[in-house]
């Protein structure tokens, strides 16, 4: 008996050194982009979309099992591994995409920060930059290992919309019985949400953000099984903020009819209904989900590039070595912040363009990830089972079918 | 004639009668030869449904600047499904593109585009191509950008800088899915002229795939001198990846100080498995010192030292120091003992050399010899170093038993930890 709670420590123990990149990954999901759109969902169509995070959560464990599985397998990054097995052209254009949407969702990021300034009643001159310069520094002087455990942090600050979700006393049997049963309305403003709520759950930069992490954290094929957990969990949590985002917007605007129009629609409508804790609940995780989300999308970028061109690549390097990883990392930071304080820069097109790179990349993205996994020289027996490409399959269809018809309604409204 | 692979990549193919039969797809060379030299030609053709053909190289008549002739007849050539023979060495599959070893600036680095010799039709590899003008030659913009740069500025450095590396400085990295190790033996690459230092920084710089298949391929001195040049972790993943014959032959190889080094932050059930492994005598000595606190004389000493009898004469001395093989660089002092071991006196390699050959060794020996004891303490090993200008120290129990030496690297690193801990503040600049 006592031998058996040993063994559970020490797989608590390795689970504890392994965890980390697939929670970062899910919940840096939950970007400013996102907290807008399931806020949006639940103020306009009540508890009646939250069945969809199922099937959000099959998806996203499915993929990004496969980016871990790789990066532990293979030791490598994603980007290495398309520029060595499909060459420097296909590698090239991908990385173009890359940067360009990345960068399209950087700017949200700040958006999102702005938004939160004006939330707290500071001018978002002073916190944008503020936060461009704190994301910057903290990579710049940070290591891997103390930068992950701020992470890690900001991932525990999700929790204010589930405190926040408590706070708005919703009925839990009508959520948990909407959120088994699959409730469809045939007109469009619904389908619309619909694609909107599960389009934005993979994007590209989520693949090779994953499988880099991995690789550096160095995770043994012994213990990669948890890994898999650590891909599953983060998973789940991040979809279970997303549902009391919902929640919280479904039980309070829903019921009062309100409509909005963004996260920070949804928590000025939230004072008078649900009370100024959870307001300022709401608008400190969004102001946490932007900087944390601004943090990951530059530095992913600067090293997936890096990796795909042969360039050196930073964090522990100085900047004389590794020029085009510090350069490629600031200017998107300060790009993405710039654009945001520029007197009336409006915000629905820039969520366009970053919606359509999305889509045209992810394809793309999903179809290398998926020969990749499947090559016997790199992967060995670690290959996918049929089943499992036949779902990976089933979901890189569904998802690139949904980006690409979300770009297009973009147009369509 | 110099040619670029990615020029050659997808070349029209034609048989003895001019007729069309394929088109370049990669090239197996022969790694055996410091240049390694064409041995087949792989050519594809069809699309979707690739199909793959090898050719010998004496079956080609010519490789000139529009394509490849051969001098058989294309009925004669059978095409199939797939080509990888996955023991040779190729240059698409292998080296373009891949991550390679650059031996001259001690830097992994990845291959933009080969440089190939044509030689009365047979190609040899001369350089790698790691610059951004080799990126843009595979996009296929070379001509573009050459024309941009032309006219804003004639003498830019992009156009008259070529950014090629030899290929005897490359040490390519991959893997014989067979053996599990380095197809490039990389005895022949010169792997063991690079400092130990930047040999592990090198290391780290790889996946653990290649880590271990370069290891696997080196000899066991240049083994040894990576594995003590590389952090714990990296060596605790390595060990747990070896046989134990190869395990024991690292742990024997490496000075003992470094053994204990390594063993000391493994759990004990480990460290009592690995010195079951090593010989009795060497493991016996590894436990004792393992059993000092590691920030004593004892737990810093190695027991790597050349020590001599106080009446062995001069000759005899210099004469089995040049025969002896050390595991490293041993610090220039000579330590005289007697027959019980006890510590008589030091000389160093200077005062043997200007000796009179017959007298006995005593005779050249310091005036005085300072030592510390098992326990004292860093602070009081680097006070006494620095005081006489030691190199390295001697160690002695309470009976004044010569146990070992400490030399001036581990106690500057020790002293370099403890000021750092105490002034996190300041940061050293690498290098410039």
């Amino acid at each position: 008996m006592k031998k058996r709670v040993g063994n559970f420590w020490t797989r608590m123990l390795i689970f504890l050194s392994v965890m980390g990149p697939g929670i970062i990954t899910a919940n840096v999901d939950n970007d400013a982009g996102g907290i807008t759109t399931y806020s949006v969902a639940g103020a306009h169509f009540g508890y009646s979309l939250i069945w969809s995070f199922i099937p959000i959560i099959v998806a996203l464990v499915i993929i990004q099992e496969m980016c871990s599985r790789m990066a532990v397998v293979t030791g490598k990054g994603l980007a290495d591994l398309i520029r060595e097995e499909f060459g420097v052209r296909v590698t090239f254009y991908a990385m173009i995409g890359l940067v360009l949407s990345n960068m399209f969702n950087t700017i949200s990021e700040f958006a999102g920060v702005a938004a939160s300034a004006e939330l707290f009643g500071i001018s978002k001159y002073i916190l944008v930059p503020l936060c461009a310069f704190f994301v910057w520094w903290l990579i710049v002087k940070g290591t891997y290992k103390s930068v992950e455990k701020v992470f890690l942090v900001a991932c525990l600050f999700y929790l204010s919309y589930i405190l926040s979700g408590f706070l708005s006393k919703p009925d839990w049997k009508e959520v948990v019985g909407s959120s088994v049963k699959p409730t469809f309305q045939f007109n469009k403003a619904y389908l619309f949400m619909l694609m909107g709520v599960i389009g934005t759950t993979i994007a590209p930069w989520m693949q090779f953000y994953q499988q880099a992490s991995v690789v550096e954290k160095g995770v043994k094929l012994k213990n990669y099984k948890y890994c898999r957990w650590d891909v599953i969990i983060g998973s789940f949590v991040v979809n279970i903020v997303a549902i009391f985002i919902v929640v919280v917007c479904a039980n309070t605007l829903f019921t009062h009819g309100i409509r909005i129009e963004s996260a920070k629609d949804a928590a000025l409508a939230l004072k008078p209904l649900a009370g100024k804790y959870c307001f300022y609940l709401f608008a400190f995780g969004l102001l946490n989900a932007s900087v944390f989300s601004a943090c990951i999308l530059p530095l992913s970028t600067a090293y997936s590039v890096c990796e795909g061109m042969g360039w050196e690549v930073g964090v522990n390097r100085h900047f004389r070595e590794a020029p085009h990883f510090y350069i490629l990392y600031t200017a998107i930071i300060i790009i993405g912040a710039a654009i945001i304080l520029l007197p009336g820069v409006k915000l629905i097109p820039i969520m366009l363009i970053s919606q359509a790179t999305n889509g045209i990349l992810l394809p793309f993205v999903l179809i290398f990830m998926l020969l990749l996994v499947n090559n016997k020289r790199l992967m060995g027996e670690y290959t996918n089972s049929k089943l499992y490409n036949i779902l990976a399959i089933f979901v890189i269809i569904g998802m690139v079918g949904l980006s690409t018809a979300l770009f297009f309604t973009g147009f369509v409204r | 004639m110099f040619v670029y692979f990615s020029q050659l990549m997808n070349r029209p193919v034609m048989d003895k009668n001019s007729e069309w039969t394929g088109e370049i797809y990669d090239i197996v060379v022969k790694p055996t030869e410091v240049y390694p030299q064409s041995s087949s030609l792989i050519i594809r053709k069809g699309f979707p449904n690739r199909k793959y053909a090898v050719i010998d190289w004496p079956s080609i008549a010519q490789v000139n600047n529009k394509e490849v002739v051969l001098n058989i007849e294309k009925a004669k050539i059978v095409f199939q499904e797939k080509h990888d023979n996955k023991e040779e060495l190729t240059l698409r599959r292998d080296i373009l593109d891949q991550q390679v070893v650059d031996i001259y600036n001690h830097k992994v680095i990845r291959v933009n585009d080969i440089h190939l010799l044509c030689v009365d039709h047979s190609l040899m590899i001369a350089h790698v191509d790691i610059s951004t003008r080799g990126l843009i030659r595979r996009l296929g913009l070379e001509k573009l950008v050459d024309f941009i740069i032309g006219v804003v500025n004639k003498n830019a450095r992009y156009l008259k800088k070529e950014h090629l590396i030899s290929w005897k400085f490359i040490q390519p990295l991959s893997i014989n899915p067979v053996s599990m190790t380095i197809k490039v033996e990389a005895s022949q690459k010169q792997l063991s002229s690079i400092p130990a230092a930047d040999l592990g920084e090198i290391f780290l710089d790889l996946n653990i795939k290649d880590q271990l298949a370069l290891f696997k391929s080196l000899d066991l001195a240049t083994k040894a001198r990576i594995f003590i040049n590389i952090d714990f972790k990296t060596q605790k993943k390595i060990i747990g990846e070896l046989e134990s014959k190869d395990i024991a032959e690292i742990l024997n190889n490496i000075p003992s100080d470094e053994a204990t080094d390594f063993l000391e932050k493994l759990p004990k059930e480990k460290v009592d498995h690995f010195l079951g492994l090593i010989e009795g005598k060497y493991s016996k000595k590894l436990s004792q010192l393992l059993g000092y606190a590691n920030d004593s004389a004892g737990g810093l000493m190695t027991t790597e030292y050349i020590a001599f009898t106080k009446d062995t004469a001069v000759e005899a001395a210099l004469k089995q120091i040049r025969e002896r093989a050390f595991k490293v660089e041993p610090a220039q002092f000579v330590y005289i003992i007697d027959e019980e071991h006890h510590l008589i006196g030091s000389t160093n390699f200077r005062r043997l050399i200007l000796a009179e050959p017959l007298e006995p060794i005593q005779k050249a020996a310091f005036p005085k010899t300072y030592f510390v004891h098992l326990d004292s303490s860093v602070k009081e090993v680097a006070y006494l170093m620095e005081k006489y200008k030691y190199y390295a120290i001697p160690v002695v129990d309470e009976q004044n038993v010569f146990q070992g030496i400490i030399t001036v690297d581990d106690i500057l690193s020790q002293v370099i930890s403890i000021a750092w801990r105490r002034l996190k503040r300041i940061k050293i600049q690498p290098k410039q």
